[in-house]
């Protein structure tokens, strides 16, 4: 059977194979742990901390990175991570809604965060980042 | 047993539910299993058509009994048989004079209610109030919608109620988007005018579990 990753991999289709980068997914993961560390800062707005956590994509698309692909789309990266970390719906989930409250927060003027899943979105990127940390580190070229 | 090429009634009654959930719901006082499944998806989204081997695959029902069933549902018009290619594609039928009523008894039961009801089960004693509201509550929803539901809940997380309700949003072929709430929180929203809010509170619900006592402010 194709892996995930064949299946949606191919012309007219979201993923993209391209070959890992050690420095890109140094970036990436340096660049969301730096937000997510900031997003824990409980002086800051609610809001602040909740945008701050969405810095969680650049740990998923890293985590993506890592298996030699790259996604068309945003939502994606969080729908993958059953097959790019071994994370299931009670951290995908999370991730992907709290995607969609930022974009209608985005597009609509509706940003509707609480406590509640500024909470719950900041330990599914603890998670991610957890996971992401025991990858093998990629042998630069 | 040998084919011993002789025809052996099968003689034993029906092997009682006595393993796992207790059973005396709506649904099977209604329906019976293969029906439940069936029903659930033909009248639980009648915008949807579906073709036989889909039907016995995500019902996981016998396919023989399902094949008996869909035939006997097509011949009383309850629901409509389309041929597309070399599939068959089965539709609730909006034109029998019982459409209306039994997709809105599959949604109380088998088709929506129930398999959420389920799911939430495990974090009962978490919830104060369960409802489901949105396109679907409204009866305008489309295959495509997500199942907006409202959670009142002082302690759960998202992280937990993900993973309750995957399994029946695999079942039930759509996404289910929660939103947990605590009753302060609702209070605190109400208070500050919060236009979602105010607009959940308004619309149509379906109860999963409480009643309309529990979100009032």
């Amino acid at each position: 059977m194709p892996s995930p990753f064949e299946n949606l991999a191919g012309p007219g289709k979201p993923l993209k194979a391209e070959p890992r980068d050690a420095k890109e997914f140094a970036g990436l993961k340096r660049a969301g742990l730096a937000r997510l560390k900031d997003a824990g800062n409980t002086d800051l707005a609610l809001e602040s901390r909740f945008d701050l956590a969405n810095a969680a994509h650049a740990l998923c698309l890293a985590a993506l990175r890592w298996h030699g692909c790259r996604s068309a789309n945003r939502y994606l990266v969080f729908q993958m991570l059953p097959h790019t970390l071994g994370l299931g719906p009670e951290t995908w989930r999370v991730l992907a809604k709290c995607h969609d409250i930022r974009n209608l927060g985005e597009y609509e003027g509706d940003l509707n965060v609480d406590a509640r899943i500024v909470t719950d979105l900041i330990s599914a990127c603890d998670a991610v980042a957890e996971k992401l940390d025991a990858l093998l580190p990629i042998a630069s070229r | 047993m040998p084919n011993l090429g002789m025809i052996m009634p099968n003689m034993g009654t029906e092997r009682t539910r006595s393993r796992g959930k207790p059973t005396a719901s709506l649904s099977d006082a209604l329906f019976s299993r293969t029906q439940q499944r069936l029903f659930g998806l033909l009248f639980g989204q009648p915008e949807r058509s579906f073709y036989a081997t889909e039907l016995i695959g995500l019902t996981g029902a016998g396919s023989g009994a399902v094949q008996r069933e869909l035939a006997r549902l097509a011949e009383s018009g309850l629901v409509t048989v389309r041929a597309v290619g070399k599939q068959k594609h089965f539709q609730a039928n909006p034109k029998s004079p019982v459409y209306a009523e039994l997709c809105a008894i599959v949604r109380k039961t088998v088709g929506l209610a129930q398999p959420l009801r389920e799911a939430l089960l495990p974090l009962a004693p978490q919830i104060h109030a369960a409802f489901v509201y949105g396109s679907v509550a409204k009866r305008r929803d489309t295959a495509a919608s997500d199942v907006d539901l409202m959670l009142v809940s002082d302690s759960l997380s998202y992280g937990d109620v993900f993973a309750a309700l995957e399994a029946a949003s695999t079942t039930l072929g759509r996404t289910v988007n929660p939103t947990i709430l605590t009753r302060r929180e609702i209070k605190k929203r109400v208070e500050q005018d919060s236009a979602f809010v105010k607009r959940v509170l308004s619309q149509p619900k379906m109860w999963l579990i409480g009643t309309e006592d529990a979100v009032a402010v």
